[in-house]
């Protein structure tokens, strides 16, 4: 019987390329890598790897269906924002299970996500959808404050601003128009042309990291983030698991991610959410229908012993309809750190790695960002890298990231006058 | 020189870890253990499969990449190849066997030929479109032990080219290739192609 093929969607800028290609390698499937941009072996391996615009689901669509022609597909996945919503239009075209495209668009815009939660009834901040050329002060006078500025499209907190006053706001919105004109981002097209004024919640918050199986949310992690995120910008640093919020509110935290799926009409696969928490309940701040970014799904593992399974292994199973011996997370507890950008720069040495290394409960110390150009949040979008640990408690967990990370010394230099733009080379 | 050997350990992922080593461990090349038996005869290696899950080692000059089948974690199974390392450098004897103990020293010549020829011909035009280069280290029992330098040395994508270009080029021109191991330091790699970012 032939090995099941799986198309697997990775955007040539993803983090998550070695674990889901790991992952598949421990499935024993057949693999075919799919692209951005056309890999250098192309020609001589069509079986395993296309080149599809992810920008254009349409034109991936046909491209994919002449493809199964030849390779039938048992599955698709794709790993972030963009590949979540080509991958549900090729496998409702090759009838494969999948999300309905018209959920995965709901997820990918923020707008579009927020208008069927509210309609839903799911606790979701007040809104308002703006455009970006509109008079910034008419624009300030009409929001109430505090407030954030929210890109629709872009990720991991690019471009979110809080401001606390319309003059905040004002310096906001002609930021944010600056970030929103970066060819990255205005490659989005129409949706880099609006933005959302959205009222600040107060409250810890959290990321929740779901497996959806037919409509049914099995909870997978839920991650305290125990440096305050109240702005003015929303650099997310580090993720703890198991969550020390208590029971009540982890689960009114689950219950209510669960009715943002069902809101958006996601019925299989990954989410991650963004929730909030505070004395009026629990709030939906983003859901994406993909799983965590960044290096950060190293913290998780589900079973314990040899049958032990990354969130990756867990994904492709579900996708390609094998069986899952648990969606349980080891006992002990997790945490990761995104190591923050202090100032721009090109990144030339790091130092104390080795000591970091020796911190009691360290597991990793990945730096990902030597030698690139480096700017800091609100316009960048690169991490120095990664610290992981695992201890007996939440609290140790998160005490030897900041132990270790206080132990590492960033040699970081000014960037070259002629530097390339921030996207890649290609 | 201080008597201390400085060991750093670097995880490359659950199955894997890289222990750069503050002394020499294999000044000659590159070796690789596939087996405990593999192993008789190299005090250094010896020490490290007496640890428990370790599955095969490969060692070049200062470097030791060790790969297990155990669920135990890397600082847990880290601590007792480091200890092993420092007992297999600190005896007399050379802490790898000279002689190369190869199931079919002949066979892996001849793979080595084939595979350099491929690289030169085939892999290297192609990987050099981007800048990058694959240097083939060695081939032992069969492994194609090789090294990503240039574009290739931290790129986002290193791992599909190396999985769905080069083992699938040599899968198919080369079947007898039993494994293909990438010993590249892949964080030390400053220019890579594609640089990940954040999502």
């Amino acid at each position: 019987m032939p090995r099941p093929r799986l198309l697997l969607l990775l955007p040539s800028t993803t983090y998550r390329t070695a674990a889901f290609v790991e992952a598949a390698r421990r499935l024993d499937v057949e693999l075919t890598v799919a692209s951005d941009h056309s890999n250098v072996f192309g020609a001589e391996q069509p079986a395993g790897l296309l080149a599809l615009d992810f920008a254009k689901p349409e034109r991936a669509v046909e491209e994919v269906r002449a493809f199964a022609m030849a390779h039938p597909l048992a599955a698709v996945v794709g790993v972030d924002d963009d590949t979540a919503i080509v991958a549900a239009a090729v496998a409702e075209a090759l009838e494969l299970p999948h999300n309905p495209f018209e959920a995965a668009l709901a997820a990918r815009d923020k707008h579009r996500q927020r208008v069927r939660l509210a309609e839903a009834g799911v606790p979701v901040p007040p809104f308002a959808l703006r455009r970006l050329d509109e008079e910034p002060d008419r624009l300030a006078r009409r929001a109430s404050y505090p407030c954030v500025l929210k890109p629709l499209r872009l990720s991991a907190s690019r471009g979110v601003i809080r401001a606390d006053t319309p003059g905040e706001f004002v310096a906001a919105l002609g930021r944010l128009r600056r970030i929103l004109a970066a060819p990255d981002a205005a490659a989005c097209g129409e949706p880099a042309r609006w933005f959302l004024v959205e009222s600040f919640v107060p409250g810890p918050e959290v990321a929740l990291e779901g497996l959806l199986e037919e409509g049914r949310l099995h909870l997978l992690a839920l991650f305290d983030k125990p440096d305050p995120l109240d702005g003015p910008f929303f650099e997310e640093t580090i993720y703890v698991t198991p969550s020390r919020l208590p029971n009540q509110a982890q689960a009114a935290l689950g219950e209510c991610a669960a009715r943002a799926a069902c809101a958006l009409g996601l019925r299989g696969g990954p989410i991650h959410a963004e929730l909030r928490y505070n004395d009026a309940g629990p709030w939906l701040i983003e859901l994406a229908a993909r799983p965590i970014g960044g290096r950060c799904s190293q913290a998780l593992r589900f079973g314990e012993g040899e049958g032990r399974a990354s969130l990756e292994e867990l994904i492709l199973r579900h996708a390609l309809g094998l069986p899952i011996a648990t969606c349980e997370r080891e006992r002990v507890a997790a945490s990761v750190m995104m190591i923050p950008t202090p100032r721009p720069g090109v990144l030339r040495a790091v130092t104390g790695v080795e000591a970091a290394r020796a911190v009691e409960g360290i597991d990793e110390v990945l730096i990902t960002a030597m030698g690139q150009e480096l700017v800091p949040l609100p316009e960048g979008s690169r991490y120095l890298g990664f610290l992981f640990a695992r201890a007996p408690s939440p609290a140790g967990a998160e005490e030897a990231l900041r132990e270790a990370h206080a132990k590492l010394g960033f040699d970081i230099v000014p960037p070259p006058v002629d530097a390339a733009p921030l996207a890649h080379r290609a | 020189m201080s008597d201390e050997i400085r060991i750093t350990a670097e995880p490359l992922d659950d199955q894997r870890c890289r222990f750069d080593v503050s002394r020499p461990v294999y000044p000659s090349g590159v070796r690789r253990f596939g087996s405990a038996a593999d192993a008789q005869g190299s005090p250094l290696a010896e020490a490290i499969f007496a640890v428990a899950g370790v599955t095969e080692i490969i060692v070049s000059e200062r470097t030791v990449t060790v790969a297990k089948q155990t669920a135990a974690p890397w600082p847990v199974v880290g601590k007792q190849v480091g200890a092993a390392i420092r007992a297999g450098l600190s005896g007399g004897a050379p802490p790898v066997a000279p002689e190369v103990r190869r199931t079919d020293p002949a066979q892996d010549d001849t793979l080595y030929e084939r595979v350099a020829e491929i690289f030169a011909t085939r892999v290297n035009p192609m990987v050099a479109q981007h800048g990058g280069r694959v240097d083939l280290i060695d081939v032992q029992d069969s492994t194609v032990l090789l090294r990503l330098a240039g574009g290739c040395q931290g790129c986002g994508m290193a791992d599909v080219t190396l999985r769905q270009g080069i083992e699938a080029l040599l899968r198919d021109s080369v079947p007898e290739v039993a494994a293909i191991v990438d010993i590249t330091d892949h964080a030390a790699g400053t220019d890579p192609y594609f640089a990940a970012s954040k999502k």
